[in-house]
């Protein structure tokens, strides 16, 4: 892809986690080298499984945490290289969801401070505008102004992540990262909120970042995918052909692990394996 | 033939300040020696209670309805007295949590957790017990058991710790085992290898299975039958290969058109 007509431009990233405890710290490489890009428009899923640097990766690539070597850019802006203030203001154009809704939102706050922070926070809304716009996001998530003063604890983990998806497009982001947003879901939930990520995208024509470790859910949402292996990326292809003619052994490994939905396709407990 | 385990009729309420809430409603099935049976449903649905029921470890809240019965060789769990429930359990009944981080004691070694189980069932010799529990560990691929019996749980992977509890269930040889989305917390990957395990022992041991989802994809893989519940009512009950290819239950059909499947066009 030219580089010139993506979004996000990410070239041999490196991140390295310190490990400190008894003894001397110890370095890990969680994402050791790894390129990519996100076209305006486009869903590229990042999959992989627990410790392959796929949330590393995100981390770094939201300023989150720091990075060792390589380069970030962001519609021509140099990603790594802004802070203070400018860093502030460019957070408005990119957002987050997280996997755990129990943990990423303030047990302590209601629905409509949750919500309405981020608009506080870059100005883009006073007074009495605040609750309206807040009612407006709820709406457009499937819940609504009866929600506005609930608490996380009194919301579903379906409700929960419908708040956090809220909270994200509230400073109206171009670009959006969803961190395992659905897996910790159940399946008819994850469908919906699923469904719900995809509207959002056509209807506000946002880029997504989206990472996951199952590629049978990657599938319905994404335009392209990178599979990450032990903090490299082993394959990266449209999601068409991935899923149909993949290349490497550790992507063929991961479309085995996805039980086919069949007891007639069965592949882990066979008649020869199971009396 | 006699069923191993069968629950009649069970009733589960949980008191709160806000009142009391039904978690288990009039809900009947029954398990055969050696089988494998899905027990499906979405949070809330009161299939975990279920499986706390038939373990005789509800949370104290919970009250079981007058006419429940659960029959498990030949005797009423829900009449037996306590010490003798604690004789049933982890020798004849086991269960399986679906997060080991939470259910293993995070400050004793994974090898004496499994040693314990025969310990508190009458094994006197210590030797004994510890050589039964690396044999354990080995055969749920533990690699080199005899080592990583020192380890503490936090020094292993998701996918690890959950073989360990594998190892604590199995030890005893039981004749059911209730495994509460054993997998569910685990990567696609480390889910198929730990489903492997499991189902290569169940036939090995010859022991029942109730197997505690909300994925209908793991059920397909590896159960005989499936029961669904919804809001605490049974609403199906059939063959896997039935419930997958002639659903009856809109909820069933519900739950099938959600899975996620690699055969379905984005």
């Amino acid at each position: 892809m030219n580089p010139s007509t993506a979004l996000v431009s990410v070239r041999d990233l490196r991140v390295v986690h310190q490990r400190a405890g008894f003894g001397p710290v110890r370095h890990v490489v969680a994402v050791d080298g790894i390129s990519f890009d996100v076209a305006r428009g486009e869903t590229l899923a990042l999959v992989g499984e627990s410790g392959s640097g796929k949330t590393s990766a995100a981390r770094a690539l939201l300023r989150l945490i720091d990075t060792a070597g390589g380069s970030i850019s962001y519609d021509g802006i140099d990603l790594l290289a802004l802070r203070g203030e400018q860093l502030r203001v460019h957070r408005k154009r990119m957002q987050v969801v997280f996997q755990d809704p129990y943990s990423s939102l303030n047990p302590r706050h209601s629905v409509a401070t949750i919500v309405g922070e981020g608009l506080i926070v870059h100005g883009l809304a006073r007074g009495a505008a605040i609750e309206h716009r807040v009612v407006q996001l709820l709406e457009e998530v499937g819940l609504g102004a009866d929600d506005l003063h609930r608490l996380p604890r009194e919301l579903s983990g379906g409700q929960r992540q419908r708040v956090a998806i809220a909270r994200a497009l509230a400073v109206d982001p171009e670009f959006l990262v969803l961190d395992e947003a659905v897996s910790a879901l159940d399946v008819t939930t994850q469908a919906q909120v699923l469904a719900l990520i995809a509207r959002l995208r056509d209807s506000r024509k946002l880029t997504c970042l989206f990472i996951a470790h199952n590629l049978a859910v990657v599938q319905q949402v994404a335009t392209n995918i990178a599979v990450m292996y032990r903090g490299r990326i082993v394959e990266q292809a449209p999601c068409a052909q991935l899923f149909t003619r993949p290349s490497h052994e550790y992507t063929r490994a991961l479309l085995d692990a996805v039980p086919a939905g069949d007891p007639r396709q069965r592949r882990i407990r066979t008649p020869t394996s199971a009396t | 033939m006699t069923p191993l385990l069968s629950v009649e009729g069970l009733r589960v309420a949980y008191r709160s300040s806000a009142g009391e809430r039904r978690a288990v409603d009039d809900v009947s099935f029954a398990i055969n020696p050696r089988e494998i049976v899905a027990l499906v449903g979405e949070s809330g649905s009161g299939k975990s209670s279920v499986g706390l029921s038939t373990m005789g470890i509800l949370p104290d809240n919970a009250r079981v309805g007058p006419g429940s019965a659960i029959r498990f060789e030949g005797r009423d769990l829900l009449t037996l007295p306590e010490p003798a429930m604690r004789d049933l359990r982890g020798r004849r009944m086991a269960m399986v949590f679906q997060d080991p981080a939470a259910a293993l004691n995070p400050v004793m070694r994974v090898g004496d957790q499994v040693a314990e189980v025969a310990l508190v069932h009458g094994e006197r010799d210590r030797r004994k017990a510890r050589d039964a529990a690396i044999d354990m560990l080995t055969r749920v691929g533990l690699p080199d058991a005899a080592t990583q019996y020192r380890s503490w749980p936090h020094e292993l992977s998701g996918g690890m710790r959950q073989r360990v509890m594998l190892a604590i269930a199995l030890l005893l040889k039981p004749a059911l085992v209730i495994a509460d989305e054993p997998t569910s917390a685990l990567d696609v990957t480390i889910q198929a290898q730990v489903l492997r395990l499991l189902v290569e022992l169940q036939r090995e041991f010859g022991m029942a299975v109730l197997f505690i989802t909300h994925d209908l994809g793991v059920v397909a893989e590896t159960c005989d039958r499936a029961i669904v519940m919804q809001r605490g009512r049974l609403v199906e009950s059939a063959s896997v290969d039935d419930l997958f290819h002639a659903p009856q239950h809109p909820y069933t059909r519900e739950l099938l058109a959600a899975m996620p499947r690699l055969d379905r066009a984005p």
